[in-house]
């Protein structure tokens, strides 16, 4: 019956860490799946090019611009509010606390559009009020998010400032006033420094949420676009595995910091007067010693450059045209009967087409029609070369599933000389 | 107690630069960012959809013609009720529902081991894992899910190449993909509050009931639930809320003929850009959801103020 049970909380655990992490594992082998369509089965070949694709994409870039502007406005504006909000909270007066602290944390519970809707037709209206017109800041998209997302991160860092207040001795504000030191002098000297570990995590927490927002963000950004919304676009219009490149970069990141982390803080467990400074003194090795997640987090490091350096030499070029050989071969197969006329092009072409550099990557993406409008960077200018006349590429279309549609055109690989 | 003398004493406590700031610091945000566009979004709601040069004209009047626009459909609907909206909203509402007892189901045994069961390294192990998801975009959470459940995806893979099916089984038109992926989204949202009620019970208690002979349900049933009330509570309002209120997942994983009422919501806004009705459904989906939580908490006998995370 013991073993019966402990069996069970296992599989359970298996189970629901399974369901947790499952996703995220599978999502990150699919960035380096030469398949255009983001999948792990069947698995074509090992490549790095999403990650390319990735940093040339110019909307990513600038909406990352835009989310660092508006998260460090609203970490600011949110940390402010959310001390006065929190140190308000101990001191007004019994009665109306239940009220103020329903106010001050329904933004928490309050759906994202909402709020983007309310924020933006406040603004509307204030604007029309003192007669401001549609160029005025009232319809800027970043003032408007900045303001929309600090309702509900303030409440956020009002909450870690809570909990760390209630843990203050009042008493200590006295002294320091009974001393003749001025308020502010007290708030610098006492209360800030023991606020600083709840400053430091507040602050975190509202750049992730700010960073990760969509459900605000949507209605208040205008023509502006951060990098989650971008990230949405791209991911409501098409499959595309650079994004999955996008969350293995996410993943290691958090990992990584999550290792170092645990790192630091086993090692100042195990040295409490000044950690940072022991590390030095310490030594390496003292580090390391008996400290499993920094040995893990030198590892991971170790891991990313490895693949990096790797990456660089890698060349998927033969195994791709390897693969491209084998659908046309099973395209051949299943296109013969119906249309022979229409099947057999596709795999003459790679005989005439041979001289021509088996740059795939160049022309990978010329067309995809996501990358089109986005980054007509060099990729156009090789395209025409190897294109075969315009009635056969109907004929491709055809036959071709469209999601592989970016292969297809790709017969400048020498599969048969 | 009067307010001026609550005022000097505050001002005596904190003096006039500091008092200063949280007075208006607090006032910014409770009227400029929280209580006011509410008010203004709720003024939009019951007023005509009127162009610019219109407004604040003879024919900007109160109307009740956007909520009766929701129940009924556009004037001289042959229909009666405007079905799609509202059979949209009870779709959204009775989801939500679900994915709240899913998450539920699904966290409370977590959140009672980490609580109680786990110890030392395995337990803050455990813990990293069930943060590091939530730090990923909800977006790309909501990728993944697309990518498993795709028509290609991992899962109709594995069936078709086990056998049990021969065709690919669309997971996204049946809304599993869409289910399975909000209740991915919020498990950290309804473990956190359980964890947090579950930890600061006493373990003798469990100790106690168990010596006097009660099998493990019972344990749970008549001790553990009663004491996590409250965390219980909190994490389904929150996960609830949310739930109801998602976009970007029902935008990614909702199946071509299912809708989300956010997406309505959406939809009048910027394709059909009429703010007023927006506004009105905005106001619908918030009181609507804000009523049930508050009803619920009524026949649970759950209070306001033992809410907190």
């Amino acid at each position: 019956m013991k073993l019966l049970t402990r069996l069970a909380v296992v599989a359970y655990l298996l189970l629901f860490f399974g369901f947790l992490l499952g996703p995220l594992i599978i999502m990150s082998i699919t960035a380096f799946n030469s398949s255009t369509f983001p999948r792990v089965v069947p698995w074509e070949c090992l490549t790095f090019e999403w990650f390319t694709r990735l940093a040339n994409d110019t909307r990513v870039i600038q909406g990352l611009e835009f989310t660092a502007v508006i998260g460090v406005f609203v970490v600011v504006l949110s940390l402010l509010f959310g001390l006065a909000g929190a140190l308000l909270l101990t001191q007004i007066f019994p009665r109306a606390r239940a009220a103020y602290y329903t106010i001050v944390t329904s933004p928490i519970l309050m759906p994202g559009i909402v709020i983007g809707i309310a924020t933006v037709l406040f603004w509307d209206r204030v604007a029309h009020f003192v007669g401001a017109g549609r160029d005025s800041v009232f319809y800027h998209g970043v003032f408007l998010t900045v303001l929309g997302q600090s309702s509900f991160i303030a409440s956020y860092c009002m909450l870690v400032f809570i909990s760390r207040l209630q843990r203050f001795d009042e008493g200590q504000i006295e002294a320091a006033l009974d001393l003749g030191a001025t308020h502010v002098q007290a708030f610098r000297k006492v209360l800030l420094p023991f606020l600083r570990p709840a400053i430091f995590s507040a602050a975190v927490v509202a750049f992730l949420a700010s960073f990760e927002n969509y459900n605000t963000s949507v209605f208040t950004l205008g023509h502006f676009s951060t990098f989650t919304v971008v990230i949405a676009q791209k991911v409501r219009f098409g499959l595309d595995p650079s994004i999955s490149a996008l969350s293995v970069i996410i993943i290691t990141a958090t990992l990584f910091l999550a290792l170092l982390n645990e790192a630091y803080s086993t090692h100042a467990e195990r040295h409490p007067g000044n950690p940072l400074r022991s590390v030095f003194r310490g030594g390496v090795s003292g580090f390391f010693a008996g400290n499993p997640a920094a040995f893990l987090a030198l590892l991971m490091l170790a891991g990313i450059v490895a693949t990096t350096v790797y990456a660089t030499r890698y060349d998927p070029t033969g195994c791709k045209a390897e693969v491209l050989r084998r659908k046309l071969e099973i395209q051949e197969r299943y296109a013969r009967p119906t249309s022979p006329q229409r099947a057999t092009p596709p795999a003459a072409a790679p005989g005439g087409q041979a001289p021509t550099p088996p740059r795939q990557d160049g022309f990978g993406g010329a067309f995809n029609p996501q990358n089109l409008q986005v980054a007509p960077a060099p990729s156009p200018a090789p395209a025409p070369a190897p294109t075969p006349p315009p009635p056969r590429q109907d004929g491709f279309g055809g036959v071709f599933n469209p999601q592989n549609l970016q292969i297809a055109p790709a017969p400048g690989a020498p599969p048969k000389p | 107690m009067p307010t001026k003398s609550w005022l000097g004493t505050f001002i005596t406590r904190n003096g006039y630069l500091l008092g200063g700031y949280i007075i208006l610091a607090v006032l910014v945000w409770i009227l400029l960012v929280i209580v006011l566009p509410q008010i203004a979004m709720l003024d939009f709601s019951f007023r005509f959809d009127l162009p610019p040069y219109k407004q604040g004209g003879p024919e900007d009047v109160y109307t009740l013609s956007n909520y009766r626009y929701f129940l009924l459909g556009y004037p001289g609907n042959p229909d009666g009720y405007n079905y799609v909206d509202l059979a949209v909203f009870g779709r959204t509402f009775i989801a939500a529902i679900f994915v709240t007892i899913l998450d539920l189901i699904l966290c409370y045994p977590i959140a009672f081991y980490l609580a109680q069961v786990a110890k030392g390294r395995l337990a803050r192990v455990l813990g990293v894992a069930l943060i590091v998801p939530y730090w990923i975009n909800e977006i790309l959470r909501a990728f993944a899910f697309r990518v498993i459940f795709g028509a290609s995806g991992i899962i109709n893979s594995i069936l078709i190449g086990v056998g049990i099916i021969d065709s690919p089984i669309d997971f996204v038109r049946e809304n599993v993909a869409l289910y399975a992926g909000l209740t991915y989204a919020y498990v950290l949202l309804m473990v956190f509050p359980i964890y947090n009620a579950i930890e600061s019970l006493d373990p003798n208690q469990i100790e106690a009931a168990r010596d006097m002979g009660a099998p493990w349900w019972r344990i749970h049933w008549r001790v553990v639930i009663p004491f996590a009330k409250p965390g219980i509570t909190s994490g389904c309002t929150i996960v609830f809320m949310l739930a109801a209120g998602a976009l970007a997942a029902p935008q990614i994983l909702g199946g071509p003929s299912s809708l989300w009422f956010t997406q309505i919501i959406y939809r009048t806004f910027f394709e059909s850009v009429n703010w007023s009705r927006g506004a009105a459904y905005a106001v619908i989906l918030l009181v609507i959801c804000t009523l049930f939580v508050l009803l619920m908490m009524r026949i649970f006998r759950v209070k306001l103020g033992e809410i907190g995370r």
